[in-house]
């Protein structure tokens, strides 16, 4: 018989295991319902503290977005934009990275995909794939930058993401206001791109009114399974992911870790240069000023929510849209704002990014069962 | 609760005391302890055993889940350090605490200075330090700054700082661990003086043979509980280590003649300017297959650094290094690694592992982007998970699934999961640095098996340990590296005492240049004809 000392896990046979790893799933996922629940009741409070009907609120913000089809529509068409824009950062927040970049990146893609998609006469297919292709390539570029810089040269990715984004917003804003503008109109935009550009809307495929949600979103979910592939299955993910855990070790094996960072640079990029595509050849089928509004930032938060898992990534972008979107109805149908919307969406991101509760959680389910045994 | 210590009973005592931990480790079990007055107690135990839990909760650093901790024979509640401090223990830690750019007088006066209204009395500080060093026979310059000292006397400082505190039991946790075998020796004087003069003291250690030198009674510990409290002119190394075990194990090595063939690792001249740490000067020596090299040097003397550049973390600034005939010099980590080079690093949590991923993956990384693991750019999960399940049967790593993050893993576990993957990569040249650090004593023996079986296999392996002990019972010939130098080479280890060894560690003595660098072939093209010893 043997003494040694074990840790607590050491201990535990093969099923006992997989018996813990099962309840510390079911604890996330009861932890992740119970801090939407959590967030909605502090809504709920605050409405009713400001003298608003929350009842009346929440059944419109719950239930709006599935209201009418052209609602789901705005939904999805949101809900492509933000999960492209959350897998975009969530590659390189695997290697540890923490790059705000995603918003130069996706000006950059628009702008490409633009470029293309309102110059360049193409045959049929390739009008719709290349501008695509041309955007994540900007996308790429833009997310080069900042990733050597801190590859090579050891300067801080936040600070150089940050200020490419402001530089990105500059040129765009210049490029939209003047040259790009469409001659002889009135309000600022560029001039619509060619018709054989733009990804087929959902209502062709349904036949009812989705809005302006279109293939893109197809695309995105593509990419999602793309991106888990690449970090699950692939050496480069491999080396991603250890990079990210412990640079120190994935240096001693071997690894190349500054191209390992550029790498995840330039595939946040790329897709985040996607985004822009789908806003530019999807959403609004020309270039306009402010194109991303605050969704490049919410992109972070949906990365963060999810944890950087790329599947988990679209459900968190499908359910931070709906939030979005209920919250926009609301405020159309009743007396309360979006603000409440901007409340309960913070509180879940205060909840999640405290990880300490499920911990809590697990430790003392794990204490009770030592206690008995 | 600041009591004075009562007239009679034990100094020092736990009264079935049990310490949970919140992950629900029970780290201490029911363990009842007393340690009468003026004697020095050593308590003994594997890694993990609750040594270091029991004297934390001694220290105020935890607190006990259920039983009492007794100081100056009355319960007492410790709620941190200052209440035991108050109550006048002292502990010297494993890591030293001082600040590193105060003189030892003022790092010894440190939150009791002498001086009135705020300021402190330079001068007052450093005569107190001074009549305690005088008194204790620790020697110090109590104008030295902390930082240009040895260990040893930071160490020393240690000691008065908690005597300067009024101390009267004193807790040294592995207080040898960095300290050569003349300066233990000074130690262990200082410490018997102290103990002669009514001092309490427990001694922390797992090297045996110091134990049984230094103390009055051991006590040993062996998964939380205490085994039991022996007189130590009754007890034997080997009868100690079969109670921290639980079973008769002997820590002798066997090991036959090395049978050397040819020169794997050729160093010549090899120098690197270090921006910070030890500089390396000037080094010379082969390697054969089919030996183990062991490299000497108290810690700090560039032991490091010259493991880094061998393993290609580092690059040397001159000379030249050819492993089985590939000049290694100018190549990254991965081109050290195909030229067969494995390397289990000094620190296991720094760069040996990373923690939160699992063992398959943490026994991938350097071999992750190829057949059979990954084909035509696809990595294969189950071909990682195969893998990983065929080397934790291989190396008896204790894990309940592949899938489990190392961090969840003890100290020796972990070690073997970093061995496992160095060693089935089938290394030519295997540059080991403390292996043995801080793993339990039977995945210590598992080491030295696996380290001869590699060296039998047909390895060179450069060992470097902090351990005298463990580098003479491993090694088949010996270097003793001081200051980025080489200033020792033993051909022999055989009837080589550690004390001999020391004197070169120290700079007391030195072997000449000729000496050092017979039969490597300067001039020539010779091969390491000496290294065979």
């Amino acid at each position: 018989m043997t003494t040694t000392p074990m840790t607590a896990i050491e201990a535990e046979d093969r099923r006992q295991y997989r018996t813990t790893r099962r309840r510390d799933l079911a604890v996330d996922l009861s932890m992740a319902l119970a801090t939407i629940l959590a967030a909605l009741a502090i809504g709920f409070l605050v409405m009713l503290a400001t003298g608003n009907d929350p009842v009346r609120a929440y059944e419109v913000m719950l239930t709006g977005p599935l209201d009418r089809s052209f609602r789901v529509g705005r939904w999805l068409e949101d809900a492509t934009t933000l999960t492209l824009l959350g897998l975009s950062v969530a590659i390189p927040f695997r290697a540890r990275q923490i790059s705000l970049g995603a918003e130069s990146q996706l000006y950059a893609g628009a702008l490409a995909a633009a470029a293309v998609a309102i110059f360049l006469p193409l045959p049929a297919v390739a009008a719709v794939i290349v501008p695509m292709v041309a955007a994540a390539m900007a996308g790429a570029g833009m997310g080069l930058v900042p990733g050597s810089m801190k590859a090579r040269l050891g300067a801080n990715e936040i600070v150089a993401t940050l200020m490419l984004n402001a530089i990105a917003v500059r040129v765009y804003d210049y490029l939209v206001n003047g040259p790009l503008k469409e001659p002889g109109s009135s309000a600022v935009h560029s001039k619509s791109i060619q018709e054989d550009s733009a990804l087929t809307p959902l209502s062709e495929w349904f036949g009812i009114p989705m809005g302006r949600a279109n293939v893109g979103l197809g695309l995105m979910l593509v990419t999602a399974v793309a991106l888990w592939l690449l970090i699950t299955r692939t050496p480069l993910g491999y080396r991603i992911r250890m990079t990210g855990s412990n640079p120190d070790f994935a240096a001693y094996g071997g690894i190349k870790v500054p191209r390992v960072i550029e790498w995840s640079f330039v595939i946040g990029g790329a897709v985040a240069g996607l985004a822009g595509a789908h806003l530019v050849q999807g959403v609004y089928g020309r270039l306009e000023p402010g194109l991303a509004g605050s969704l490049a930032f919410e992109g972070i938060v949906v990365a963060l929510l999810a944890r950087n898992n790329p599947l988990v990534v679209v459900v968190a972008g499908l359910f931070y849209s709906y939030l979005r979107a209920g919250g926009d109805i609301m405020e159309q149908q009743t007396d309360v704002g979006t603000e409440i919307v901007v409340v309960i969406q913070a509180v879940i991101v205060l909840l999640v990014t405290a990880q300490a509760l499920p911990d809590l959680l697990k430790r003392r389910i794990a204490r009770r069962q030592v206690g008995v045994r | 609760m600041n009591e004075p210590w009562g007239k009679d009973g034990p100094a020092l005592a736990a009264r079935a005391v049990t310490k949970t931990y919140a992950n629900g480790v029970r780290a201490v079990r029911g363990v009842d302890l007393e340690v009468p007055p003026g004697e020095i107690r050593a308590v003994v135990g594997e890694n993990g055993a609750g040594k270091s839990t029991l004297m934390k909760l001694f220290y105020g650093l935890e607190q006990p889940s259920s039983g009492t901790i007794l100081i100056g024979g009355r319960p007492r509640t410790l709620r941190g350090p200052a209440s035991a401090i108050a109550l006048g223990v002292g502990m010297v830690h494993q890591n030293l605490m001082l600040v590193p750019s105060f003189t030892v007088a003022q790092n010894v006066v440190l939150g009791v200075e002498p001086g009135r209204r705020g300021l402190v009395d330079p001068k007052a500080a450093v005569e107190t330090t001074a009549r305690l060093a005088a008194e204790a026979g620790l020697s110090v310059d109590p104008r030295a700054r902390v930082d240009e000292v040895s260990v040893g006397m930071r160490q020393r400082a240690e000691i008065l700082k908690a005597l300067h505190r009024q101390a009267k039991v004193l807790i040294l946790d592995e207080p040898t661990a960095v300290l050569t075998p003349q300066e233990t020796e000074d130690l262990f004087a200082a410490v018997r003086r102290l103990r002669d003069g009514g001092m309490t003291v427990l001694f922390i250690s797992h090297k045996l043979r110091e134990v049984r030198e230094i103390s009055d009674q051991v006590s040993v510990m062996r998964a939380g509980s205490l085994v039991g409290t022996v007189a130590t002119a009754d007890a034997t190394e080997r009868s100690l280590a079969s109670m921290m075990v639980g079973r008769d194990l002997s820590l002798d090595v066997d090991r036959s003649p090395a049978r050397t063939a040819q020169v794997t690792l050729r160093v010549r001249n090899l120098g690197y300017e270090a921006p910070v740490g030890q500089s390396l000067h000037g080094l010379d020596f082969d390697v054969a297959a089919g030996e183990i090299v062991g490299v000497a040097g108290i810690e700090g003397n560039g032991q490091s650094e010259l493991a880094e550049i061998l393993a290609g973390l580092r690059r040397p600034t001159e000379g030249t290094v050819h492993v089985g005939g590939t000049d290694t010099a100018g190549l990254d980590v991965a081109g050290h690694r195909r030229a067969g080079i494995g390397y289990v690093p000094e620190d296991r949590l720094h760069n040996g592992a990373a923690l939160d991923e699992s063992i398959a993956d943490n026994l991938v990384v350097d071999r992750h982007d190829r057949p059979p693991l990954a084909r035509r750019g696809i990595l294969h999960p189950n071909a990682v998970r195969a893998h990983a399940e065929r080397l934790i049967e291989e190396y008896a790593i204790r894990t309940p699934d592949p899938s489990v993050p190392v961090r969840a893993l003890s100290g020796g576990n972990m070690q073997k999961v970093i061995v496992a993957r160095e060693l089935s990569a089938g290394p030519r040249l295997l540059i080991a640095s403390q292996v043995t650090r801080g793993v339990d004593v039977g995945a210590m023996r598992f080491m030295y098996e696996q380290l001869i079986a590699a060296r039998d296999a047909g390895a060179a392996v450069l060992l470097f340990s902090a351990d005298l002990t463990e580098l003479l019972a491993l090694s088949d010939w010996l270097l003793v590296l001081r200051e980025g130098r080489l200033v020792g080479r033993f051909d022999d280890t055989t009837g080589l005492t550690e004390k001999r060894v020391g004197l070169y560690m120290l700079g007391v003595e030195e072997h000449d240049r000729a000496h050092l660098t017979t039969g490597l072939g300067l001039t020539g093209t010779g091969t390491g004809e000496a290294s065979t010893a």
